[in-house]
């Protein structure tokens, strides 16, 4: 190898090498960036595109989390339980390719935690109902009925957002976040 | 694996996966019609805009007969960029439609799966721009990079902000978790509810996420830690459903498998 060649190779390692150094350092400010709690920048285009800024934090705080509980007036004008509404659906192995139920199912769930979110930033005495979430979860509460109950099965119905907080063996705390106006079919 | 290859088997796999979210996109038209949950009249208050045009365009754009056109020729470009490689026109389409499904969804349909979907499809958008201007090997390294990144930092985040949460670190968050799947809740004798074992469990997958950026230094790393990783999103899909996760991390894989070691292994 010439001298010009051994040169270009070592400034090719030298170059290699610094770039390493930088990814590291990336990783590193990334760490320490998780230790702070920075100012949260919101906004409707941020939040509609915040696919660009992904946060990568799945799955990481035990806590309260947001239950839909609904309720319909029969046709014997009775009042039924509380219904949650919570997803739960048979495994099969070929959902692995195809799972529109599922992930319809989870985008459901999505909704719920965004009306959460939006509840507690509504100023105190605003009407929620003029909320876009209120009203896509309203739908979301019809459409279970039919989907449980058959259309026609359910007069009116009320819905509630409540807070709830799990363990291992089950629900351990609850707190009622709203509860809708008896609402007609 | 080559820079080449690694773009290659990566076009290969997002073509996979977004064919596969594109056919249940078809399937969930039902939700986004005007008797559907995520009906356009209701949601469209959602949108910050207000020039009439741009308002008229989006209600065209998302009326149930546009959107679907729009998702059949979506499939039809991800079907041919599979069969015949990756093309600048059609890249920059599937990004542009990408964003209007996203905003469709209210910003997303499927969370992380979205995410990680659009920075593979942004990694072949900044290659097949940068190609124009530069050499391909240079254009494909560009690309690559960009999605092993943001794969790794995907991993690496997760990973240490469960090793800041107490309920992470003595695996009480994967028993409670794991009961709130979708196919759960976890049987009564299941072994995941036994603490010692959830808190070895929850350590284990840490401790890999955690140290992720390490498969950056050796192919015979990298290789192990991509095994590893869609044994844990088969895990994911096994227990909460999420199918979508599993293939939109698999196509990021060949770019970490081609971006391994070459930075001057110190091995």
């Amino acid at each position: 190898m010439t001298g010009v060649g051994r040169n270009a190779a070592k400034i090719r390692r030298m170059s290699s090498r610094l770039t390493l150094v930088w990814i590291a350092l990336y990783f590193l400010l990334l760490l320490l960036t998780l230790r702070w709690s920075s100012k949260i920048i919101r906004g409707p285009w941020l939040f509609l595109l915040r696919a660009f800024f992904p946060n990568w934090k799945f799955f990481h705080a035990v806590g309260y989390v947001p239950h839909l509980y609904v309720r319909h007036l029969g046709p014997d004008a009775s009042w039924a339980d509380w219904h949650w509404v919570y997803p739960r659906k048979t495994r099969r192995l070929w959902q692995l390719v195809h799972n529109t139920d599922v992930n319809l199912a989870l985008a459901e769930q999505n909704l719920l935690d965004h009306f959460a979110n939006d509840l507690n930033d509504l100023p105190e005495g605003e009407d929620a109902r003029q909320l876009v979430t209120y009203q896509l979860v309203d739908r979301l509460v019809r459409f279970d009925l039919d989907r449980r109950l058959g259309s026609g099965a359910w007069q009116s119905y009320q819905f509630e957002v409540r807070m709830e907080r799990s363990n291992a063996q089950g629900i351990e705390a609850t707190e009622t976040m709203l509860r809708s106006p008896e609402c007609t079919a | 694996m080559s820079f080449e290859q690694g773009l290659q088997w990566m076009t290969w796999l997002l073509c996979w996966s977004l064919g596969l979210q594109c056919v249940e996109y078809l399937r969930t038209q039902h939700m986004t019609s005007a008797r559907g949950i995520w009906a356009w009249s209701v949601q469209q208050a959602d949108i910050p805009v207000s020039n009439p045009g741009m308002r008229s365009l989006l209600d065209k754009l998302y009326s149930p007969a546009w959107h679907a056109t729009h998702l059949w020729l979506r499939l039809c470009v991800v079907v041919s960029m599979g069969v015949s490689g990756v093309n600048l026109g059609a890249v920059m389409f599937l990004f542009v439609s990408t964003l209007l499904i996203l905003v469709r969804w209210r910003g997303a349909f499927n969370g992380g799966s979205d995410f990680m979907s659009l920075v593979v499809l942004t990694g072949l958008l900044i290659e097949e721009v940068l190609r124009v201007l530069l050499e391909p090997e240079l254009a494909a390294k560009a690309g690559l990079w960009y999605v092993t990144i943001h794969a790794i930092s995907s991993y690496f985040v997760s990973g240490w902000v469960k090793l800041m949460r107490p309920e992470w670190r003595s695996g009480r968050a994967l028993t409670i978790f794991l009961n709130g799947g979708v196919y759960g809740p976890l049987p009564q004798h299941s072994l995941l509810r036994h603490p010692r074992l959830a808190m070895l469990g929850s350590w284990a997958f840490i401790l890999w996420e955690g140290f992720s950026p390490l498969a950056l230094l050796h192919p015979l790393l990298a290789l192990p830690f991509c095994a590893i990783a869609a044994l844990f999103h088969g895990l994911v899909f096994w227990y909460f459903g999420l199918n979508r996760f599993f293939w939109a991390w698999m196509a990021s894989f060949p770019a970490i498998l081609a971006c391994s070691g070459t930075l001057g292994s110190p091995f």
